[in-house]
């Protein structure tokens, strides 16, 4: 089965991804850091005994002292596991789908972290996926609940629907106008937070940024929801309007062909070029000027990834052999 | 530690990345962390809200001095020091214990919201049940008219349900 990251999803020139996560505690039982790791594992046991059930054949489940430090980390470049997650592996559970759009981390900050991840702008759809597997669970195991407070949770801000939306945006053109500043000072105005996606995080690698809710008492999943879409909506039309306008500019558009031609002929390339040049080379194919696929673009946001890449390898590759294997599938994925 | 952005103020949020294919930890004071976007996020993301916490308590019990921070929560164990040092909660009866005093420096994330939103499994099937008075009111409109008709083995069946409902709630 295809992973989600190599489907295409919709705004895919700007979105790449779209991230709903649900935190969720069983009652009956402490919170997460008062449990022993006996309890944090008859917790996952529980979850997958009601997948069994309910769900059967679709999940698998692995405690993640049996995963490989290269697999770890591989799950955190692709979003499916945050880092704290793998900071440390006793009593820690991951039960996830075959194409890992819809997992479960078991015992990271709460008992569970139930997310959906979805190519593009899919916020409703991932909503939907997150929110039926959450009551499909809570029927049997009963979450931690209060009718003012909402879904209690171990840490307090994150009371009531304990939802985090977010959308993975590339933004080249907005970063190279220096626009993001006034960015996220607006939206911060709107109840939403804009962060990076890797590296620094006011000057991210590839222009990737986080853009998610930060209010979850007091609005409803919806109403969220539905004021993260139009607000990322109203991000993607920015940063088109200003695609658009660079496109005029010939010593842009002499940086966007030396870039295509990094990425088409480079024998040696880091993650870190590699973003800096696909994130140019989006504005291209966005305007039509370059004839590549968004989604084929995107998915090489998540497998070129340095632990991903020695995963697909198989091995702990060298600096300077990953960097060549990235070079040739970047290369390929260009079509030479 | 200082603050790797700034360089001036202590660090005391700690924030797990993972770069260039290794899991790494860069060091921020509070206002970086939050200026930077990493304040109120899923801890995961490895926001602290300890910092906030404590950066708000000193003078939170100044101004109300009988707050007792050796309390503790019945269920877990966990003291209300413990709370604030933490920023984490030990269980869900914690809320009960604690919440109250949390309140002044939790308003600045949550104001004075209550929840909207999704309901607990348990809370939709508490609401659906009919309610014990209705259930009363209708036993008992069908033991008056199984007297009146004379329906004697259903009356004394509903008077036994009557009965037991009442006898429960008394
Ligand atoms: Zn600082
Ligand atoms: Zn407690």
């Amino acid at each position: 089965m295809s992973k989600w990251y190599l489907l295409s999803g919709a705004e895919n020139d700007v979105a790449i991804s779209t991230k709903v996560a649900i935190a969720r505690n069983v009652k009956g039982y402490n919170f997460t850091v008062k449990l022993t790791p006996d309890e944090k594992y008859e917790i996952a046991d529980k979850i997958d005994d009601v997948l069994d059930e309910k769900l059967p054949g679709k999940f698998v489940s692995t405690p993640m002292n049996e995963v490989g430090r290269d697999l770890q980390i591989s799950l955190a470049e692709r979003g499916i596991v945050s880092p704290e997650f793998i900071s440390f592996a006793e009593g820690r559970t991951l039960i996830m789908t075959e194409d890992e759009s819809l997992s479960i981390m078991v015992c990271e900050e709460d008992h569970l972290k139930i997310q959906a991840l979805l190519p593009g702008l899919e916020l409703e759809k991932a909503y939907e996926l997150s929110n039926t597997l959450d009551s499909v669970l809570d029927e049997e195991l009963e979450f931690a609940f209060d009718k003012k407070l909402g879904y209690l949770t171990q840490c307090p801000t994150n009371i009531g629907t304990a939802m985090r939306a977010s959308v993975t945006l590339q933004l080249p053109a907005l970063a190279m106008r220096g626009q993001i500043g006034r960015l996220s000072a607006t939206v911060a105005k709107l109840g939403l937070v804009l962060t990076g996606a890797y590296g620094e995080a006011d000057n991210p690698v590839g222009s990737l940024f986080q853009l998610s809710n930060q209010v979850t008492l007091g609005i409803s999943e919806q109403a969220a929801i539905e004021n993260l879409k139009s607000i990322s909506l109203s991000v993607i039309e920015q940063e088109r309007a200003l695609r658009k306008e660079l496109m005029e500019n010939l010593k842009f558009q002499d940086i966007l062909w030396r870039s295509y031609g990094t990425l088409k002929n480079a024998r040696v390339i880091s993650f870190g070029e590699f973003m800096e040049a696909m994130a140019v080379v989006k504005i291209g194919v966005a305007e039509g000027e370059i004839k590549v696929k968004n989604e084929n673009l995107n998915e090489l946001i998540f497998t070129m990834q340095p632990a991903t890449l020695n995963v697909e390898n198989g091995r702990s590759l060298d600096r300077q052999i990953r960097d060549a294997k990235r070079a040739e599938a970047v290369r390929e994925a260009f079509g030479e | 530690m200082l603050c790797q952005n700034c360089g001036s103020a202590e660090a005391t949020t700690h924030i797990k990345r993972i770069v260039n294919g290794e899991a790494t930890e860069i060091h921020l004071c509070y206002n970086c962390a939050e200026h930077l976007g990493y304040a109120n996020m899923f801890s995961g993301f490895g926001f602290n809200i300890s910092n906030m916490l404590q950066n708000f308590f000193p003078e939170f019990s100044r101004a109300l001095p009988t707050v007792d921070r050796s309390e503790r929560c019945p269920t877990c164990g966990t003291s209300f020091e413990e709370v604030v040092r933490t920023g984490m909660m030990g269980c869900a009866d914690c809320y009960g214990v604690f919440y109250d005093k949390l309140k002044p420096s939790l308003s600045r994330i949550h104001g004075r919201a209550t929840h909207v939103g999704k309901s607990g499994v348990a809370q939709i099937t508490a609401a659906e049940s009919p309610k014990l008075e209705d259930t009363l009111t209708k036993l008992k409109d069908e033991l008056k008219e199984a007297v009146d008709t004379q329906n004697f083995e259903l009356a004394a069946k509903l008077r036994d349900e009557i009965n037991a409902i009442e006898g429960g709630t008394k």
